[in-house]
Protein backbone atom coordinates (compact mmCIF):
# COMPACT_ATOMS: atom_id res chain seq x y z
CA UNK A 1 0.00 0.00 0.00
CA UNK A 2 0.99 3.63 -0.59
CA UNK A 3 1.84 5.72 2.60
CA UNK A 4 0.96 9.19 1.62
CA UNK A 5 2.86 12.26 3.97
CA UNK A 6 1.75 15.81 3.28
CA UNK A 7 4.68 18.18 3.98
CA UNK A 8 3.68 21.42 5.33
CA UNK A 9 7.17 23.78 5.39
CA UNK A 10 8.30 27.12 3.71
CA UNK A 11 11.73 27.20 3.36
CA UNK A 12 12.57 25.57 0.73
CA UNK A 13 15.47 23.78 1.24
CA UNK A 14 14.55 22.22 4.23
CA UNK A 15 11.43 21.51 1.87
CA UNK A 16 13.12 19.93 -0.26
CA UNK A 17 15.25 18.01 2.10
CA UNK A 18 12.24 16.74 3.85
CA UNK A 19 10.20 15.38 0.50
CA UNK A 20 13.63 13.56 -0.47
CA UNK A 21 14.79 12.04 2.77
CA UNK A 22 10.67 11.00 2.93
CA UNK A 23 11.02 9.54 -0.62
CA UNK A 24 14.17 7.83 -0.25
CA UNK A 25 12.45 5.84 2.89
CA UNK A 26 9.40 4.69 1.39
CA UNK A 27 6.72 7.60 1.47
CA UNK A 28 5.14 9.36 -0.99
CA UNK A 29 4.81 13.37 -0.44
CA UNK A 30 2.34 15.44 -1.21
CA UNK A 31 3.60 18.94 -1.30
CA UNK A 32 5.92 20.31 0.10
CA UNK A 33 2.98 23.05 0.62
CA UNK A 34 4.37 26.43 1.37
CA UNK A 35 1.05 28.51 2.73
CA UNK A 36 -1.89 27.24 4.45
CA UNK A 37 -3.84 28.18 1.36
CA UNK A 38 -1.81 25.15 -0.96
CA UNK A 39 -1.49 22.96 1.64
CA UNK A 40 -5.44 22.90 1.59
CA UNK A 41 -6.02 22.69 -1.50
CA UNK A 42 -3.51 19.91 -1.64
CA UNK A 43 -5.61 18.26 1.18
CA UNK A 44 -8.67 19.08 -1.43
CA UNK A 45 -7.03 16.32 -4.12
CA UNK A 46 -5.90 13.67 -1.80
CA UNK A 47 -6.09 12.89 2.06
CA UNK A 48 -2.40 11.73 3.31
CA UNK A 49 -2.00 9.30 6.24
CA UNK A 50 0.13 11.55 8.09
CA UNK A 51 1.38 15.05 8.06
CA UNK A 52 4.59 17.04 8.64
CA UNK A 53 3.50 20.76 9.94
CA UNK A 54 6.33 23.54 10.14
CA UNK A 55 4.61 25.87 12.34
CA UNK A 56 4.52 29.67 10.75
CA UNK A 57 3.98 29.68 6.98
CA UNK A 58 4.11 32.33 3.88
CA UNK A 59 0.44 33.00 4.93
CA UNK A 60 0.08 32.68 8.92
CA UNK A 61 0.60 29.90 11.27
CA UNK A 62 -0.38 26.14 10.48
CA UNK A 63 -2.99 26.16 12.48
CA UNK A 64 -5.97 26.35 10.25
CA UNK A 65 -4.16 23.05 8.29
CA UNK A 66 -4.45 21.49 11.40
CA UNK A 67 -7.79 21.49 12.41
CA UNK A 68 -8.52 20.43 8.69
CA UNK A 69 -6.29 17.67 9.65
CA UNK A 70 -8.11 16.93 12.98
CA UNK A 71 -11.20 17.21 11.06
CA UNK A 72 -10.22 14.39 8.94
CA UNK A 73 -8.80 12.41 11.66
CA UNK A 74 -5.16 12.67 10.34
CA UNK A 75 -2.52 12.84 12.85
CA UNK A 76 0.26 14.96 12.37
CA UNK A 77 3.91 15.45 13.65
CA UNK A 78 5.47 19.74 13.90
CA UNK A 79 8.81 20.34 13.10
CA UNK A 80 9.85 23.42 14.48
CA UNK A 81 12.37 25.57 15.53
CA UNK A 82 10.29 26.67 18.47
CA UNK A 83 10.27 25.12 21.89
CA UNK A 84 6.20 25.23 22.36
CA UNK A 85 4.88 25.30 18.73
CA UNK A 86 1.68 25.64 20.35
CA UNK A 87 2.34 29.27 21.62
CA UNK A 88 2.54 30.24 18.22
CA UNK A 89 0.55 27.82 16.58
CA UNK A 90 -2.11 27.74 18.96
CA UNK A 91 -3.26 24.96 21.20
CA UNK A 92 -4.81 22.66 18.19
CA UNK A 93 -0.84 21.79 18.00
CA UNK A 94 -0.53 20.94 21.94
CA UNK A 95 0.52 17.48 21.96
CA UNK A 96 1.34 17.21 18.60
CA UNK A 97 5.51 15.54 18.81
CA UNK A 98 7.80 18.03 17.99
CA UNK A 99 10.38 16.26 16.02
CA UNK A 100 12.41 19.83 15.77
CA UNK A 101 14.33 21.18 13.75
CA UNK A 102 17.05 20.89 12.94
CA UNK A 103 14.97 17.34 12.46
CA UNK A 104 17.30 14.07 13.27
CA UNK A 105 16.35 11.62 10.10
CA UNK A 106 15.46 8.50 12.50
CA UNK A 107 13.11 10.86 15.02
CA UNK A 108 11.19 11.75 11.68
CA UNK A 109 10.41 8.65 10.74
CA UNK A 110 9.36 6.96 13.75
CA UNK A 111 7.11 9.84 14.86
CA UNK A 112 5.58 8.95 11.46
CA UNK A 113 4.86 5.88 12.37
CA UNK A 114 4.00 6.10 15.60
CA UNK A 115 1.35 9.15 15.07
CA UNK A 116 -0.24 6.92 12.37
CA UNK A 117 -0.37 3.57 15.05
CA UNK A 118 -1.67 6.08 17.35
CA UNK A 119 -4.49 7.33 15.29
CA UNK A 120 -5.33 3.93 13.84
CA UNK A 121 -3.93 1.33 16.00
CA UNK A 122 -2.22 0.04 13.43
CA UNK A 123 1.20 0.11 11.72
CA UNK A 124 2.03 0.73 8.11
CA UNK A 125 4.80 -2.07 6.74
CA UNK A 126 7.99 -0.86 7.73
CA UNK A 127 10.72 -0.59 5.22
CA UNK A 128 12.40 -3.62 4.35
CA UNK B 1 27.99 65.72 79.09
CA UNK B 2 25.40 67.85 79.96
CA UNK B 3 21.63 67.46 78.50
CA UNK B 4 22.40 69.76 76.21
CA UNK B 5 25.44 67.97 74.67
CA UNK B 6 23.32 64.93 74.34
CA UNK B 7 20.13 66.72 72.72
CA UNK B 8 23.08 68.23 69.95
CA UNK B 9 24.45 64.60 69.81
CA UNK B 10 20.55 63.25 69.21
CA UNK B 11 19.70 66.12 66.99
CA UNK B 12 22.83 65.72 65.00
CA UNK B 13 22.27 61.54 64.57
CA UNK B 14 19.07 62.51 63.17
CA UNK B 15 20.26 65.04 60.87
CA UNK B 16 22.64 62.09 59.71
CA UNK B 17 20.62 59.29 59.54
CA UNK B 18 18.06 61.17 57.33
CA UNK B 19 20.52 62.09 55.90
CA UNK B 20 21.61 58.84 54.66
CA UNK B 21 18.18 58.08 53.62
CA UNK B 22 17.86 60.82 51.69
CA UNK B 23 21.41 59.60 49.43
CA UNK B 24 19.34 56.04 48.59
CA UNK B 25 17.97 56.18 45.65
CA UNK B 26 15.02 53.77 45.71
CA UNK B 27 12.40 54.88 47.77
CA UNK B 28 12.31 54.19 51.31
CA UNK B 29 10.14 54.43 54.83
CA UNK B 30 11.25 53.91 58.52
CA UNK B 31 8.13 52.60 60.22
CA UNK B 32 7.91 52.18 63.96
CA UNK B 33 5.98 49.02 65.28
CA UNK B 34 3.27 49.91 64.71
CA UNK B 35 3.63 50.69 60.93
CA UNK B 36 3.24 54.36 60.96
CA UNK B 37 5.83 56.44 59.41
CA UNK B 38 8.86 58.11 61.32
CA UNK B 39 10.56 59.01 58.35
CA UNK B 40 10.67 58.96 54.54
CA UNK B 41 13.47 59.36 51.94
CA UNK B 42 13.31 62.04 49.56
CA UNK B 43 12.77 59.48 46.12
CA UNK B 44 9.80 58.23 48.12
CA UNK B 45 8.36 61.74 48.24
CA UNK B 46 8.64 62.29 44.38
CA UNK B 47 8.19 58.38 43.14
CA UNK B 48 4.89 58.46 44.61
CA UNK B 49 4.36 62.17 44.66
CA UNK B 50 3.19 62.56 48.04
CA UNK B 51 4.24 65.17 50.49
CA UNK B 52 6.22 64.84 53.18
CA UNK B 53 3.49 66.45 56.06
CA UNK B 54 1.29 64.01 54.62
CA UNK B 55 3.28 60.85 54.89
CA UNK B 56 5.29 61.38 57.82
CA UNK B 57 3.41 60.16 61.16
CA UNK B 58 0.76 58.64 58.82
CA UNK B 59 -0.15 54.68 59.33
CA UNK B 60 1.45 53.21 56.10
CA UNK B 61 -2.08 51.74 54.62
CA UNK B 62 -3.46 55.07 55.39
CA UNK B 63 -1.20 56.86 53.11
CA UNK B 64 -2.08 58.28 49.53
CA UNK B 65 -5.66 57.46 49.60
CA UNK B 66 -4.88 53.99 51.65
CA UNK B 67 -2.55 52.88 48.33
CA UNK B 68 -0.65 50.75 50.42
CA UNK B 69 -3.57 48.89 51.63
CA UNK B 70 -2.44 46.40 49.41
CA UNK B 71 -3.10 42.83 50.64
CA UNK B 72 0.54 40.99 49.48
CA UNK B 73 1.94 44.09 51.48
CA UNK B 74 0.09 42.77 54.49
CA UNK B 75 0.88 39.36 54.30
CA UNK B 76 4.19 40.41 54.08
CA UNK B 77 4.07 42.88 56.90
CA UNK B 78 1.62 41.21 59.47
CA UNK B 79 2.75 37.61 58.75
CA UNK B 80 6.23 37.17 57.11
CA UNK B 81 7.94 40.23 58.79
CA UNK B 82 7.14 39.10 62.00
CA UNK B 83 8.46 35.96 61.64
CA UNK B 84 11.96 36.74 59.40
CA UNK B 85 14.57 39.49 60.16
CA UNK B 86 14.87 40.36 56.71
CA UNK B 87 12.73 40.19 53.56
CA UNK B 88 14.39 40.84 49.51
CA UNK B 89 12.83 41.90 46.92
CA UNK B 90 9.50 40.40 47.88
CA UNK B 91 6.82 40.92 44.61
CA UNK B 92 3.80 43.41 44.84
CA UNK B 93 1.71 43.46 41.79
CA UNK B 94 -0.41 46.87 42.50
CA UNK B 95 -2.70 49.59 40.42
CA UNK B 96 -1.05 52.78 42.36
CA UNK B 97 -3.64 55.69 41.58
CA UNK B 98 -1.73 58.11 39.00
CA UNK B 99 1.33 55.49 38.77
CA UNK B 100 -0.69 52.87 37.18
CA UNK B 101 -0.07 49.01 37.40
CA UNK B 102 3.52 48.77 38.95
CA UNK B 103 5.66 45.64 40.13
CA UNK B 104 7.17 46.60 43.19
CA UNK B 105 10.35 44.80 44.55
CA UNK B 106 9.67 45.30 48.36
CA UNK B 107 12.94 44.93 51.10
CA UNK B 108 12.53 44.56 54.68
CA UNK B 109 14.96 45.00 57.63
CA UNK B 110 14.10 45.16 60.98
CA UNK B 111 15.84 47.13 63.24
CA UNK B 112 16.27 46.76 67.11
CA UNK B 113 16.94 49.62 69.16
CA UNK B 114 19.62 49.07 72.02
CA UNK B 115 18.59 51.84 74.68
CA UNK B 116 14.88 50.87 74.65
CA UNK B 117 13.05 48.36 73.01
CA UNK B 118 11.34 49.94 70.23
CA UNK B 119 11.69 47.89 67.09
CA UNK B 120 11.18 49.88 63.76
CA UNK B 121 11.33 48.50 60.14
CA UNK B 122 13.30 49.84 56.99
CA UNK B 123 11.33 49.00 54.23
CA UNK B 124 12.65 50.13 50.49
CA UNK B 125 10.24 50.02 47.58
CA UNK B 126 12.02 49.67 44.28
CA UNK B 127 9.97 49.75 41.06
CA UNK B 128 10.24 47.17 38.60
CA UNK B 129 8.27 47.67 36.57
CA UNK B 130 10.31 48.78 33.83
CA UNK B 131 13.26 46.07 34.69
CA UNK B 132 10.61 43.49 33.92
CA UNK B 133 9.32 44.84 30.90
CA UNK B 134 12.73 44.98 29.69
CA UNK B 135 13.36 41.49 31.10
CA UNK B 136 10.37 40.16 29.18
CA UNK B 137 11.44 41.84 25.93
CA UNK B 138 14.64 40.36 26.28
CA UNK B 139 13.55 37.01 26.23
CA UNK B 140 11.23 37.52 23.28
CA UNK B 141 13.89 38.69 21.57
CA UNK B 142 16.58 35.57 22.62
CA UNK B 143 13.90 33.30 21.79
CA UNK B 144 13.32 34.84 18.66
CA UNK B 145 17.31 34.77 17.90
CA UNK B 146 17.10 31.25 19.35
CA UNK B 147 14.27 30.30 16.67
CA UNK B 148 16.59 31.66 13.72
CA UNK B 149 19.61 29.78 14.70
CA UNK B 150 17.86 26.91 14.50
CA UNK B 151 16.60 27.64 11.24
CA UNK B 152 19.71 28.17 9.89
CA UNK B 153 21.38 24.97 11.47
CA UNK B 154 18.49 23.26 9.56
CA UNK B 155 19.56 24.85 6.51
CA UNK B 156 22.87 23.28 6.71
CA UNK B 157 21.72 20.44 8.06
CA UNK B 158 19.34 19.92 4.63
CA UNK B 159 22.79 20.34 2.18
CA UNK B 160 24.72 17.87 4.43
CA UNK B 161 22.01 15.27 4.15
CA UNK B 162 21.49 16.10 0.48
CA UNK B 163 24.95 16.78 -1.11
CA UNK B 164 25.57 13.48 -2.78
CA UNK B 165 27.77 10.96 -0.82
CA UNK B 166 27.61 7.74 -3.00
CA UNK B 167 30.41 7.68 -5.52
CA UNK B 168 32.54 10.12 -4.12
CA UNK B 169 35.53 10.36 -1.78
CA UNK B 170 35.61 11.83 1.41
CA UNK B 171 36.88 14.69 0.06
CA UNK B 172 34.80 15.10 -2.64
CA UNK B 173 31.87 15.16 -0.74
CA UNK B 174 33.31 17.77 1.63
CA UNK B 175 34.02 20.47 -1.07
CA UNK B 176 30.76 19.97 -2.61
CA UNK B 177 29.30 20.38 1.09
CA UNK B 178 31.31 23.67 1.45
CA UNK B 179 30.80 25.35 -1.76
CA UNK B 180 27.37 25.34 -0.84
CA UNK B 181 28.12 25.88 2.66
CA UNK B 182 30.19 28.94 1.49
CA UNK B 183 26.97 30.19 -0.73
CA UNK B 184 24.79 30.10 2.20
CA UNK B 185 26.90 31.99 4.24
CA UNK B 186 27.51 34.72 1.15
CA UNK B 187 23.43 35.04 0.69
CA UNK B 188 23.31 35.29 4.78
CA UNK B 189 26.16 38.39 4.60
CA UNK B 190 24.26 39.92 1.97
CA UNK B 191 20.95 39.66 3.47
CA UNK B 192 21.46 40.96 6.80
CA UNK B 193 24.17 43.67 6.56
CA UNK B 194 21.91 45.49 4.84
CA UNK B 195 18.14 45.03 7.20
CA UNK B 196 16.93 41.97 4.83
CA UNK B 197 17.35 43.89 1.22
CA UNK B 198 20.05 43.97 -0.98
CA UNK B 199 21.03 44.66 -4.93
CA UNK B 200 20.82 41.89 -7.48
CA UNK B 201 24.73 43.46 -8.75
CA UNK B 202 25.77 42.79 -4.94
CA UNK B 203 24.31 39.09 -4.81
CA UNK B 204 26.01 38.35 -8.27
CA UNK B 205 28.92 40.16 -7.87
CA UNK B 206 29.54 37.98 -4.09
CA UNK B 207 28.27 34.67 -5.59
CA UNK B 208 30.21 34.37 -8.40
CA UNK B 209 33.60 36.29 -7.12
CA UNK B 210 35.66 33.07 -6.45
CA UNK B 211 35.12 31.96 -10.35
CA UNK B 212 35.69 35.14 -12.48
CA UNK B 213 39.37 34.95 -11.44
CA UNK B 214 40.45 32.73 -14.05
CA UNK B 215 41.71 34.38 -17.70
CA UNK B 216 37.91 34.30 -19.04
CA UNK B 217 36.05 33.13 -16.16
CA UNK B 218 32.43 35.13 -15.32
CA UNK B 219 31.68 37.99 -16.82
CA UNK B 220 29.34 40.08 -15.30
CA UNK B 221 27.30 42.52 -17.54
CA UNK B 222 25.85 45.72 -16.13
CA UNK B 223 22.31 45.60 -15.34
CA UNK B 224 19.54 47.63 -13.46
CA UNK B 225 19.54 48.03 -10.62
CA UNK B 226 17.00 45.02 -9.04
CA UNK B 227 15.97 44.87 -4.75
CA UNK B 228 16.29 42.03 -3.85
CA UNK B 229 14.59 40.54 -0.55
CA UNK B 230 16.22 38.44 1.65
CA UNK B 231 14.49 34.99 0.88
CA UNK B 232 14.94 36.13 -3.13
CA UNK B 233 18.76 36.27 -2.11
CA UNK B 234 19.85 33.20 -0.06
CA UNK B 235 17.86 31.66 -3.98
CA UNK B 236 19.66 33.52 -6.31
CA UNK B 237 22.96 32.71 -4.67
CA UNK B 238 22.15 29.16 -4.02
CA UNK B 239 21.01 29.22 -7.83
CA UNK B 240 24.44 30.67 -9.00
CA UNK B 241 26.69 28.79 -7.29
CA UNK B 242 25.03 25.57 -8.48
CA UNK B 243 25.64 27.01 -11.80
CA UNK B 244 29.06 28.21 -10.95
CA UNK B 245 30.39 24.38 -9.92
CA UNK B 246 28.56 22.94 -12.25
CA UNK B 247 30.40 25.22 -14.50
CA UNK B 248 33.53 24.23 -12.88
CA UNK B 249 33.00 20.52 -13.03
CA UNK B 250 31.38 19.72 -16.59
CA UNK B 251 31.19 23.34 -18.13
CA UNK B 252 32.80 26.15 -19.94
CA UNK B 253 34.96 26.95 -16.95
CA UNK B 254 36.27 23.05 -16.81
CA UNK B 255 38.68 24.55 -19.78
CA UNK B 256 40.78 27.84 -19.54
CA UNK B 257 39.22 29.10 -23.05
CA UNK B 258 35.66 28.80 -21.62
CA UNK B 259 33.34 31.71 -20.58
CA UNK B 260 30.37 32.49 -18.50
CA UNK B 261 28.45 35.77 -19.15
CA UNK B 262 25.68 36.80 -16.72
CA UNK B 263 23.18 39.48 -17.82
CA UNK B 264 19.40 40.39 -16.36
CA UNK B 265 17.20 42.66 -17.56
CA UNK B 266 13.83 43.71 -16.24
CA UNK B 267 10.94 43.03 -18.26
CA UNK B 268 7.91 45.06 -18.45
CA UNK B 269 5.17 43.24 -19.40
CA UNK B 270 1.81 43.69 -17.37
CA UNK B 271 4.06 43.19 -14.33
CA UNK B 272 7.79 43.89 -14.25
CA UNK B 273 9.40 40.85 -14.34
CA UNK B 274 13.61 39.43 -13.88
CA UNK B 275 15.17 37.76 -16.90
CA UNK B 276 18.42 36.45 -15.74
CA UNK B 277 20.63 34.90 -18.44
CA UNK B 278 23.55 32.75 -17.76
CA UNK B 279 25.48 31.85 -20.95
CA UNK B 280 28.38 29.21 -21.40
CA UNK B 281 30.65 29.09 -24.33
CA UNK B 282 34.08 28.25 -25.50
CA UNK B 283 33.50 24.44 -23.08
CA UNK B 284 33.96 20.98 -24.58
CA UNK B 285 30.58 20.15 -26.19
CA UNK B 286 27.31 19.77 -23.95
CA UNK B 287 25.01 16.89 -23.22
CA UNK B 288 22.07 16.85 -20.81
CA UNK B 289 22.95 14.94 -17.92
CA UNK B 290 21.27 11.61 -17.85
CA UNK B 291 19.47 12.05 -14.50
CA UNK B 292 19.19 15.63 -12.47
CA UNK B 293 21.25 15.54 -9.38
CA UNK B 294 19.98 17.88 -5.98
CA UNK B 295 21.78 20.92 -7.71
CA UNK B 296 19.64 20.62 -10.78
CA UNK B 297 16.63 20.09 -8.54
CA UNK B 298 17.76 22.95 -5.80
CA UNK B 299 18.08 25.28 -9.24
CA UNK B 300 14.21 24.29 -9.97
CA UNK B 301 12.87 24.17 -6.87
CA UNK B 302 14.38 27.35 -6.13
CA UNK B 303 13.44 29.30 -9.10
CA UNK B 304 10.13 28.13 -8.99
CA UNK B 305 8.65 27.94 -5.34
CA UNK B 306 10.97 30.72 -3.58
CA UNK B 307 11.40 33.20 -6.69
CA UNK B 308 7.56 32.27 -8.24
CA UNK B 309 8.73 32.34 -11.53
CA UNK B 310 10.57 29.34 -13.99
CA UNK B 311 13.90 28.40 -15.44
CA UNK B 312 14.94 26.68 -18.47
CA UNK B 313 17.87 25.03 -18.55
CA UNK B 314 19.31 24.18 -22.61
CA UNK B 315 22.08 22.13 -22.86
CA UNK B 316 23.10 23.57 -26.45
CA UNK B 317 26.19 22.18 -28.02
CA UNK B 318 28.08 25.43 -28.06
CA UNK B 319 27.23 26.03 -24.23
CA UNK B 320 24.51 25.81 -21.76
CA UNK B 321 22.34 28.60 -21.46
CA UNK B 322 20.20 29.29 -18.24
CA UNK B 323 17.25 31.50 -18.28
CA UNK B 324 15.22 32.16 -15.16
CA UNK B 325 12.53 34.24 -15.40
CA UNK B 326 11.04 35.69 -12.27
CA UNK B 327 7.90 38.39 -11.36
CA UNK B 328 9.36 41.33 -10.01
CA UNK B 329 6.54 41.27 -7.36
CA UNK B 330 7.83 38.60 -5.49
CA UNK B 331 11.27 39.92 -5.64
CA UNK B 332 11.11 43.10 -4.39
Amino acid sequence: MRKTVLVVEDEFLIAMDLKLLLERHGWWVLGPAASVEEALALMDEELPAVAILDVTLRDGTVSLVAEALRAEDIPFVVASAYDKPEHVGGEILAGAPNVGKPTDQRLLLAALEQAIYRMNGTSLPLDP
Amino acid sequence: MNLEDLYRLMRNGHVQAQGIIDTVPEPLLVLDQNLCVQTASRSFFSTFKVDRDETIGQHLYELGDRQWDIPELRLLLEDVIPKSKAVVDYEVEHDFPGLGRRTMLVSAHRLFHPDNISRSLLLSIVDATKRREHEAEKDVLLGELRHRMRNLLALVQAMARQTTAAGRSGEEYRDAFLGRFNALVQAHDVAFSHNGAADLQQVVERTVAPYSGSPAGVIVEPGPTVPLASGQIMSLSLILHELATNAIKYGALSVATGQVRLRWEIEEASAPRLRLVWQESGGPPVAAPASSGFGTQLIEFAAKRELGGRVELNYAPAGLMVEIVAPLASVS
